[in-house]
């Protein structure tokens, strides 16, 4: 990161900065979705958007993820660029055909014809106290789904480098924001810059055990790591950044190097992200692991509304710390 | 249920155990707590009891045989139950039920073992890797994971330890089990080279010599000898008094109490002192547990025991097991002075020379007095000097006044 721009944003302000420089570039990006005009979202992400850009580029849309999401996969097909924004990852579910059998197929099936250069903006996580269903992180379902990227940034400088690689790519790219991370606040240059998708980010070096940690998961991550160093172990956190394409070497790498893995990610452990990447890690590192490698997500039940119930359904630093110390034998 | 009888591990680096005897024949009956087998391992002959009434059954060592710690060796069944069929796998050593290791593995003589037997432990992949690599037979390593895995370090302990002896100690052992070196020793002969030798190479030793007049101690010794003998048999010894006398110093000083773990130092809670006892093939160390707490009568009670069973080669697992420090005499021999060699994971070892009469300045005066030399060996990364000089001190001063050892 060049020194010239010491400059803190949120993450909020981060993606919102991302949006204005490229729709500023590219007359062909737009904003569609629920509240995102005059109410900025929600999570207030888009505040003051509609008042450089007008109504016609951030499009407020009635309460309709399947119509304005096909509204995007026709409008990228044709030549735009849009920005897509469903409010809560949890209603992913209503655009699945919309993005898992056009988006992700519209290429290949064209024989390259048609690209849908879209972007799906949407959040993830828990801690809210929103309740089973609007509290999901839902990242693994679109991971699954080839044809479509997915991007998950766990600080303001991700999420405005991969941001702007994700309205440049001519691919559908999902973008998930960890809600809870909207106001945290970390340096981000002045200049243009863009982070390419598949690189992953060493957010601390370690020797001895590798954490793999995404999106609001690498905060925990890195909370644990400082409690370890107290104890005496040396964790480093490796952040994938996107799931898909994966950083799969930075991560072998790292787990050849400590010789044990912990990954780690808000979405259910069944089935989800932790299994993909501990699979990478197993595979490729086998020869180098000294344990096997452990993966902590969220418990397999719905998000309860009950503080004290999501709070246990949640990855914690404690958990990850306990994890981690067992498998270095502390 | 059928409860299988493995060949216990008693140390943490012992690898087999030699069948002596078995004390029951295959078909008859035994109950729980019975002495079941005699075993040869790294120090003694021990007996093991029978972890279940039932009948022996399923045998498959002989007498004489020499088995990997943790293989199951016998089964005590059930009337008109038979042995498992599984146990067939159980005896390639591949893998073994924590469990059934349990009984005979006598738990409560270590408890601060961190692991169990480990040559039926799982492996992690690097350290599989490892040790392909650098030639290392498995089945002589022992493992420190939680489980008793063997990890890396363990593999990676061994290449360095053998970077500084010349060899391999896992594919040196195997040729050795070859060739003829093992035939000519016995099982307590080698494990007091390996012991010593991996102590020696791998824990920093450094020696501090305290002379201390015993003219106290001896007047001790006929004051309350009679007393002792009288109301429980046995003859107060001098060892007796320098045991009591540590262990008193081993409460002020717990670091001298201490044990060496490869992340750090661990302070033993309790104050286990070894003697190191001579018997035909080589050194045992029997163990009077919680030594500070006991009273004179009751440690010459527990040594004259531990001294008859040791020369009878009848020691039990307890008897031998988690010593924290280690008393050597030699005075018998009438050695004036000499170091010994700390029994690791221990922090030190005293080593005691004979009393004899010797010149020594009393009130600027020369004078006659019964002297002894105590030489502390340490490991300097536990102790240092001004710690070993410190305990030394206090050791001597309640030698010069017994006093205090006697309430």
């Amino acid at each position: 990161m060049p020194e010239v721009a010491v400059r803190e944003l949120t993450m909020a302000e981060a993606v919102r900065e991302a949006l204005a420089e490229e729709m500023r570039r590219d007359p062909r990006v737009f904003i569609m979705g629920e509240d995102v005009a005059e109410a900025g979202t929600p999570f207030k992400v888009l505040s003051g958007m509609v008042e450089e850009f007008g109504k016609s580029r951030v499009i407020d849309t009635p309460i309709s993820e399947p119509g304005f999401t096909g509204i995007a996969v026709g409008a990228a097909m044709t030549g735009m660029r849009p920005v897509v924004d469903i409010m809560f990852g949890d209603f992913l579910t209503l655009v699945m055909d919309q993005m898992v059998n056009q988006a992700a197929k519209v290429h290949y099936m064209s024989g390259g014809a048609w690209k849908v250069p879209m972007v799906l903006r949407t959040t993830l996580g828990g801690g809210r106290r929103s309740a089973a269903q609007h509290s999901q992180s839902l990242h693994a379902w679109m991971s699954h789904v080839p044809g479509l990227k997915v991007v998950l940034p766990s600080t303001p400088y991700d999420a405005k480098g991969l941001m702007k690689t994700a309205i440049r790519d001519d691919n559908p790219v999902v973008f998930f924001e960890d809600k809870m991370m909207f106001k945290v606040k970390g340096p981000v240059p002045v200049e243009d810059y863009a982070i390419p998708f598949g690189v992953a980010d060493v957010k601390r070096e370690g020797e001895d055990i590798t954490i793999v940690a995404t999106s609001s998961m690498v905060p925990v991550a890195l909370g644990a790591a400082k409690m370890l160093e107290e104890i005496g172990i040396s964790a480093e956190v490796v952040d994938p950044r996107t799931t898909w394409p994966l950083d799969e070497k930075t991560l072998i790498e790292s787990a050849k190097k400590t010789s044990r893995a912990i990954v780690v990610d808000e979405g259910y452990e069944r089935y989800g992200v932790t299994a993909e990447i501990a699979s990478v890690i197993a595979t490729g590192a086998f020869y180098d692991l000294d344990a096997p490698v452990k993966r902590i997500g969220a418990m397999h039940v719905p998000v309860p509304f009950s503080p004290p119930l999501e709070d246990a359904t949640i990855p914690t630093e404690q958990l990850l710390f306990e994890t981690a110390k067992k498998m270095c034998k502390r | 249920m059928a409860h299988s009888i493995v060949m216990p591990a008693l140390e943490m680096a012992q690898e087999s155990g030699k069948l002596i005897a078995w004390r029951k024949k295959e078909g008859e009956t035994i109950a729980k707590g019975e002495p079941l087998l005699e075993v040869e391992t790294d120090k003694a002959v021990v007996e093991v009891e029978s972890p279940a009434d039932g009948i022996l059954a399923g045998v498959k060592a002989h007498e004489g045989d020499v088995i990997p710690v943790g293989q199951t060796i016998a089964w005590i069944v059930q009337p008109g139950e038979k042995p498992p069929a599984e146990s067939e796998d159980m005896a390639t050593g591949r893998r073994m039920d924590a469990k059934a290791a349990a009984p005979a593995a006598a738990a409560p003589a270590k408890p601060s073992a961190p692991s169990g037997p480990s040559a039926t432990a799982r492996i992690s992949p690097k350290a599989r890797r490892l040790a392909k690599e650098h030639g290392i037979d498995l089945a002589h390593v022992r493992g420190s994971g939680g489980d008793g895995e063997i990890l890396a370090e363990d593999i990676l302990a061994l290449v360095n330890a053998s970077a500084s002896q010349g060899g391999v100690p896992g594919a040196a052992k195997t040729a050795q089990a070859e060739g003829r070196a093992t035939e000519t020793l016995t099982q307590v002969a080698r494990l007091m080279a390996e012991r010593t030798t991996q102590s020696w190479t791998t824990a920093p030793h450094f020696f501090v010599t305290r002379d201390a007049d015993a003219t106290a101690l001896g007047a001790a010794r006929e004051k309350f000898g009679p007393a002792i003998e009288r109301e429980r048999g046995v003859r107060l010894s001098h060892t007796d008094l320098l045991i009591a006398a540590v262990a008193h110093a081993l409460e002020k000083h717990p670091r001298v109490n201490a044990s060496w773990r490869g992340s750090g130092i661990h302070l033993n809670p309790e104050v286990n002192v070894g003697v190191a006892m001579a018997v035909d093939d080589g050194v045992v160390t029997a163990v009077i547990p919680a030594a500070n707490r006991k009273s004179l009568g009751e440690i010459a009670v527990l040594r004259r025991d531990l001294a008859e069973r040791a020369r009878a080669g009848k020691l039990r697992p307890a008897d031998i097991a988690g010593a924290t420090f280690t008393i050597s005499n030699l005075g018998m021999y009438q050695v004036d002075a000499f170091t010994a060699i700390i029994v690791p994971p221990q922090a030190a070892i005293l080593a005691v020379g004979s009393i004899s009469d010797r010149v020594v300045a009393v009130n600027g005066q020369p004078a006659v007095r019964p002297m002894m030399s105590l030489t502390l060996s340490s490991d300097h990364r536990v102790l240092d000097g001004a710690r070993a000089a410190l305990f030394l001190n206090d050791l001597v001063a309640s030698i010069v006044e017994p006093k205090t050892l006697l309430q």
